[in-house]
């Protein structure tokens, strides 16, 4: 019978996994200790996953459940006290892996004293990019947080949510297979989430592969593909969003333009062939799809205040 | 200022003949081993015995076929940068603005009746960036890792290729970039402030009725006498370090800027010293007890003589004057004529001594250098017969010959040592030996730099701060365990001592254990205990040694050999803080 350990050591299934899977965790574990090696905290316990090519992954959890230290073991910042993790099949201690990856931290621990420019100037060249590569993506990248106006300013003076943008244009420099993002949407207003979530999804399309962990679970329900849930330290959850929130025994029909006589044949219907209606109602809209909303007919025809519901 | 002989040893002696090269190489070893006991002894507590070997070995592997191959002079750049632009966000700069605030209050400070104020001039400019420089250098380079550290933009550096010695590298060139660029703009202010804080005017208040000698003016606290020759050309009287040429001009006679303060001599050294004891037989000269062991002395009006000897001096360096500079010192055993300094006799004398040159009295000038000089051209003797000589023709035809000195005060003795007399061929250009006092300075920032960083590695800001000056304190304490190798001091090594201490035998007491193999190998253990440590005193920077401030001060030119040997020892630490700090920052977790 195979043990922890021999499952541990047995090579990464990276080069030879016809899907490719990009990490790889086998019983991960991790202990914080005190100054004296004493154990402060288990923050992590036999942790088991796999994030595939191409997908969204989002890990979910609150706060302490170990997400952030899941990722600061993915990405080397930290290391494993039990079982291994792999990314791209290399160790991930192993600086050349980080060519292919892309990290936005969870505050955008940037230099302040910098300016949009010299910031993604200088991640470009830890990349060892030319300079002339450097440039062009340079420009790309601020015109895509569309940070233009603010080239030149110091980024302590950005906002938050400038700060955030900048904080991903450096994290997109290396044009990476695999994006790292550690509460993406924090600290964005809703458009600037919106906009968030769409690259998210354009990059996925594009077929980068990225992992997310957030607060914000509605971000996760829209973007995500497969979900992590953790909880102190160890694993809840794991599987496809759809199949993971499909409630079974529910069934819901969308549907515009019926009369007050044919929902009532219907719910008739239903109730002879022995279900029950537990609501039939019009739909509310989420608030942002509402908010969303305003302000872009408030770009259209400033000044006019909308009609929507009552007082 | 005394001139040690190891000053102007040439580097390939001091790196072969002194055995410069072979304890860099014991030292690399020990380190080595040390090293690479202190990462596995680590490595065991975190996992194991047989994986802690593994992993240590592998990170010793990585540094060899990974991370120093795969190293980019671009992301070495980019960290740099970030450095430089660090330090100024940091204000460095402002110390400069503080350096010129104490430069325009250093007139209240700076002696205006100094002896030399040359010398104090500069030595006060050196001293004052010395102090500055390392200052910055200490702070800029300890705090700036912990600082990303703490505000976490480490982790946007890390998750990138940066590789461990990449970091480290570009911190260090950062801060050496900043530091340089503060030096040199000191370095220019002080020039500017030496030579002109120095420079003033005499004018010629008598003048006797001959024309040939007269007095000049009271000015900046001194006066000159002076005396001129038949075309009205002289130079004055040497006053507080430095001379006038005076030229008359009609039957006026005008008095030129400075001379000689501001000098770098480059002076040619005897290469062996050798005494002969009152008898006449040789000795190892007279120990009077006095000072150090740095001279040795001849007794008055005996066959007691010192001699140098000069070895391939090129003729073509001089033309009709052989300049000299004598640095003696007396030793009286009576007090005698208190006013009139003790006197000495001083020949050339070529190597077989068949050919020398008529004895030339002079009074000891103690505490000062005793410019001389001999004409090529002089009287002498060849095998006792008085003859007119041609210094390079006849006493030094192959370029080597020997000075003899006696000592004529009966009863009152001269110490010398090897560099006390030295030949003036021509002076090296002032500001380019100024200049190389700033390299010398500059190269002790650098080995501040690379310990800074290299602690700030592993270690909070202000720890890694306390950690540097220790290491630099440390440095100067290195002669207690020269003491030891040198089995100078008492009661042998540590494991010898350990054992006197509680058996309570004095450390005058031969050790006896009744055991002579027990006690043999005690003695080796020892000796190599005390070796180790004394190599490994060397992986401490000692600045007393780096230190070329007085060179320039008290006008030496600063040997080239002298300035490499330091650049070496430099780029030795660099290497060692740079090993270091790759193993730091490879084994440590930078989110824990």
């Amino acid at each position: 019978m195979a043990t922890s350990t021999d499952l541990e050591n047995r090579p990464s299934t990276y080069d030879n996994d016809p899907t490719k899977t990009i990490v790889e965790t086998r019983n991960l574990g991790k202990v914080y200790r005190d100054f004296w090696g004493r154990k402060k905290v288990q923050a992590l316990k036999s942790l088991d996953l796999e994030v595939r090519r191409g997908e969204i992954f989002g890990l979910l959890g609150p706060n302490g459940s170990g997400k952030s230290t899941t990722i600061k073991l993915m990405l080397g910042l930290l290391f494993p006290t039990q079982g291994r993790v792999f990314v791209f099949g290399k160790e991930a201690t192993d600086v050349s892996k980080n060519e292919r990856i892309g990290y936005l931290p969870e505050e955008s621990y940037l230099y302040k004293f910098l300016n949009a420019e010299e910031t993604l100037d200088f991640y470009g060249r830890l990349f060892d990019m030319p300079a002339d590569v450097r440039r062009e993506r340079i420009e790309k990248l601020i015109k895509m947080v569309k940070l233009e106006h603010a080239r030149r300013r110091q980024l302590k003076e950005y906002s938050k949510g400038m700060t955030r943008r900048i904080g991903l244009a450096q994290a997109l420099i290396n044009e990476p297979e695999f994006l790292v993002l550690d509460e993406p949407t924090t600290g964005l207003d809703p458009l600037g989430t919106r906009d968030m979530k769409d690259l998210i999804l354009r990059l996925r399309d594009e077929g980068k592969t990225i992992l997310m962990c957030s607060h914000q679970l509605a971000d996760v329900q829209d973007v995500c593909d497969r979900v992590a849930i953790l909880h102190q330290g160890e694993l809840k959850e794991l599987g496809r969003v759809d199949s993971l929130l499909k409630i079974q025994d529910l069934t819901e029909i969308h549907a515009s333009g019926l009369s007050e006589d044919t929902k009532r044949q219907i719910r008739d219907i239903i109730e002879k062939s022995g279900g029950k209606v537990d609501r039939m109602d019009n739909p509310t809209t989420t608030m942002e799809d509402l908010f969303l909303e305003i302000v872009k007919e408030s770009e259209q025809r400033p000044g006019r205040r909308g009609g929507r519901g009552g007082n | 200022m005394r001139l040690n002989p190891d000053h102007f040893w040439t580097y390939s002696e001091w790196l072969f003949q002194q055995g410069a090269l072979f304890n860099g190489v014991l030292l690399a070893m020990i380190l080595s081993v040390l090293g690479f006991l202190f990462g596995y002894i680590v490595s065991v507590f975190k996992h194991g015995p047989s994986e802690g070997f593994l992993k240590v070995s592998q990170i010793i592997g990585q540094l060899f076929t990974v991370d120093l191959p795969k190293m980019s002079a671009r992301r070495i750049y980019a960290v740099a940068k970030l450095a430089v632009k660090e330090s100024i966000r940091k204000k460095v700069l402002v110390l400069v603005g503080i350096f010129v605030v104490g430069m325009m209050f250093a007139g209240w400070y700076l002696d205006p009746n100094a002896e030399y104020p040359a010398r104090l001039y500069i030595s006060f400019v050196l001293t004052a960036t010395t102090y500055l420089v390392l200052l910055m250098a200490l702070f800029i380079s300890c705090f700036s890792i912990p600082a990303d550290i703490k505000s976490r933009t480490i982790y946007t550096i890390t998750t990138k290729p940066v590789r461990p010695l990449e970091l480290f590298l570009g911190r260090v060139f950062g801060f050496t970039a900043i530091g340089t660029f503060v030096l040199a703009i000191m370095g220019l202010l002080s020039y500017i402030f030496v030579v002109r804080g120095l420079d003033h005017d005499h004018e010629v208040v008598s003048l006797d009725p001959t024309g040939r000698s007269g007095e000049t003016s009271f000015d900046t606290r001194h006066r000159h006498t002076f005396t001129l020759n038949a075309e009205g050309r002289g130079t004055t009287n040497e006053v507080k370090g430095h001379r006038h040429i005076v030229t008359k001009v009609g039957d006026k006679a005008v008095v030129g800027g400075p001379i000689d303060d501001l000098t770098a001599r480059i002076p040619i050294y005897a290469r062996g010293l050798s005494f002969t004891g009152r008898d006449g037989e040789k000795n190892e000269g007279y120990n009077v007890g006095y000072m150090s062991e740095y001279q040795k002395y001849i007794e008055g009006d005996s066959l007691s003589r010192a001699v140098w000897r000069f070895e391939g001096v090129d003729k073509t360096l001089f033309k009709d004057v052989i300049l000299y500079d004598l640095t003696i010192s007396a030793f009286r055993t009576y007090k005698g004529d208190i006013v009139t300094p003790v006197g000495g006799l001083i020949h050339f004398r070529s190597t077989d001594g068949r050919v020398k040159s008529e004895d030339e009295p002079f009074k000891v000038k103690e505490f000062q250098v005793d410019r001389r000089s001999v004409r090529t051209k002089l009287k002498g003797f060849i095998e006792d017969k008085p003859a007119d000589l041609d210094f390079f023709n006849d006493i030094a035809a192959d370029g080597s010959f020997e000075v003899v000195i006696r000592c004529q005060d009966r009863g009152q003795y001269l110490g010398m040592a090897a560099a006390d007399i030295y030949l003036r061929p021509a002076d090296l250009q002032f500001w380019w030996n100024f200049v190389k006092g700033y390299i010398s300075i500059w190269l002790q920032m650098f080995i501040v730099i690379c310990f800074g960083t290299m602690f700030s590695t592993f270690l909070s800001g202000p720890v890694a701060v306390i950690a540097t000056v220790a290491a630099l304190i440390l440095g100067f304490f290195g002669f207690f365990v020269d003491d030891l190798v040198k089995n100078t001091s008492k009661g042998g090594g540590p494991i010898e001592s350990l054992i006197r201490l509680p058996t309570q035998m004095g450390s005058q007491i031969e050790l006896e254990l009744g055991n002579e193999k027990l006690q043999s190998a005690i003695f080796m253990l020892d000796r190599g205990l005390v070796t180790a440590v004394s190599r490994l005193k060397d992986a401490v920077p000692n600045f007393s040694q780096l230190d070329t401030s007085n060179f320039v001060a008290y006008g030496y030119n600063i040997f080239g050999g002298l300035l490499g040997r330091h650049l070496t020892i430099a780029f030795c630490y660099f290497v060692l803080t740079a090993l270091v700090s790759y193993f730091f920052l490879k084994t440590r977790e930078m989110a824990a």
